[in-house]
């Protein structure tokens, strides 16, 4: 049976990001202009992700590694957000979702390697030797250096290494 | 003319460096200036919000301290970074609650956002700073009956009540873009239809019946290439076509130009100066076409 747990309904629509959430009236113009929506049958329901919300069915939003579809499946196009009459900022909620199932560890590895990237080098992807010497060959100017410390300095204050794990050279070092 | 701080994204120069020699080529005919700086990752709309927002708004925010300091506002190569960095120089400027939380961990680094430039797709700057007539007169390799299927993309004027530019459901800069090197933008049903990258990045087969169904409507109605203005896009496009046949058992090999490699061709660059041999649909046979080779 599924727990209604309005301490999560409230952790939405009390954030800047969720508090369009109560508007919604389920109308269904969201799923139905959903790229998503129109070829997965059934799996991908933008209303529906709403709908819980809504009721506070934590149960049915984070479903685990293996069923992580119903939130991950959407293409964030943000086509829903434009066409809802009610002004219901979606993305923004599935945002709030998503950061949850990431702190779940319930995420596709994607996301949690380009933050590491990210975390590691201040890009999503760094510089290989390879394009430098493409960028040269092109008479390109030399990519501007990314003040890795600052970057790293703004992340530990906002305490993303918690989330995602610490990138590989420290595990390294903390075997050592 | 305004002068920028060029925001070429982690995708442009560091995987697709040709598109970024094309943009500055186009940009230096028409006489935009930008500077570089160092920017970090924008970062990812799709990506890195959805892993932590907090994160996102930080470091976006630090891109935009440093653009600030430059008292340049920034020009943006990609939909992503422009939706990205947009966003966030937005939602600061208008709450002082968000700026004071931001601003706090900023000055952990002696930084602080002000509020004091704006973020452009450099769409944006093509139709508004340089203008439609002033492209028009640069064109000297016209591409006159080339049929082009105009692709913005999705972070590029939607959410609107953000990105405040162009038509969320309807894009029409991009379609005078086009039309500026004589070429024809084609009607089609899915022209606002996403490339399918987001849902890519989970799964693969749902992001490939997405780019089929945009793929098939295009080609229907006589569209020989795609014109793209953003990396994502760009690579899902080029890249998964060989993933469509093996999907579908249907032979794509359609081109996707960049805007400004349309932009730079129309100019006089040929095929080679632009390294167009490294897209993997090659626009070689529909370039000859045009003398463009
Ligand atoms: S379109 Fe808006 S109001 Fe309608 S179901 Fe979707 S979120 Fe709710
Ligand atoms: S943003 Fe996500 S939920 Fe909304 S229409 Fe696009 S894919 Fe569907």
């Amino acid at each position: 049976m599924a727990v209604i747990d309005f301490e999560f309904r409230n952790s939405i629509i009390q954030k800047d990001l969720g508090n369009t959430l109560a508007y919604c009236y389920q109308c269904g113009t969201c799923s139905g202009a959903c790229p998503v929506a129109q070829v997965t049958n059934g799996r991908y329901n933008p209303r529906k992700l709403i709908l819980n919300s809504l009721l506070g069915l934590k149960d049915n939003l984070l479903l685990g590694t293996e069923n992580n579809f119903n939130i991950w499946g959407c293409t964030v196009c943000d086509t829903c957000d434009e066409m809802c009459p009610q002004n219901v900022e979606l993305t923004e909620i599935f945002t709030l979702l998503k950061n949850m199932s990431v702190k779940k560890g319930e995420a596709p590895d994607y996301y949690t390697t380009q933050a590491k990237f990210i975390l590691e080098h201040g890009k999503a992807i760094p510089l290989a030797p390879a394009i430098e010497r493409r960028r040269d060959q092109m008479g390109l100017p030399k990519a501007p250096k990314v003040d890795k410390k600052e970057v790293r300095a703004l992340l530990k204050e906002t305490g993303l290494e918690k989330i995602i794990g610490p990138i590989e050279e420290e595990k390294k070092e903390g075997e050592k | 003319m305004e002068e920028y701080d060029l925001f070429p994204g982690c995708v442009i120069p560091n995987r697709l460096p040709y598109l970024e020699d094309s943009a500055r080529k186009v940009f230096d005919k028409l006489g935009v200036k930008t500077f570089d700086a160092p920017f970090n990752c924008c970062p990812d709309p799709v990506g890195f919000n959805a892993v932590h927002h907090k994160s996102w708004m930080v470091l976006s925010a630090r891109n935009l301290t440093i653009a600030e300091n430059d008292n340049r506002s920034i020009a943006s190569l990609c939909n992503g970074c422009t939706q990205t960095l947009k966003a966030v120089n937005v939602e600061l400027k208008q709450s002082e609650e968000e700026r004071a939380s931001i601003n706090a961990v900023l000055a952990k680094i002696g930084r602080e956002f002000k509020g004091t430039i704006s973020v452009k797709h450099f769409v944006q700057i093509l139709i508004e700073d340089v203008g439609i007539e002033k492209i028009k007169e640069a064109i000297t390799t016209p591409f006159t009956g080339l049929k082009v299927a105009c692709h913005t993309g999705c972070h590029y004027a939607r959410p609107s009540h953000i990105m405040q530019w162009d038509d969320p459901m309807e894009p029409k800069c991009l379609r005078e873009l086009v039309e500026a090197t004589g070429a024809t933008a084609v009607d089609y049903d899915e022209e606002v239809l996403c490339c399918g990258a987001g849902v890519g990045n989970t799964e693969e087969e749902p992001a490939m019946q997405i780019l089929k169904q945009k793929f098939d409507s295009a080609i229907q109605a006589g569209a020989k290439c795609f014109v793209v203005i953003c990396p994502a896009c760009y690579q899902q496009m080029d890249n998964s076509q060989r993933n469509l046949k093996k999907l579908f058992e249907k032979e794509y090999n359609i081109p996707i130009l960049y805007l400004t490699e349309l932009l730079a061709l129309a100019m006089g660059y040929k095929y080679d100066d632009l390294n167009l041999k490294l897209h993997r649909a090659r626009p070689q046979t529909l370039l000859e076409r045009y003398n463009a080779v």
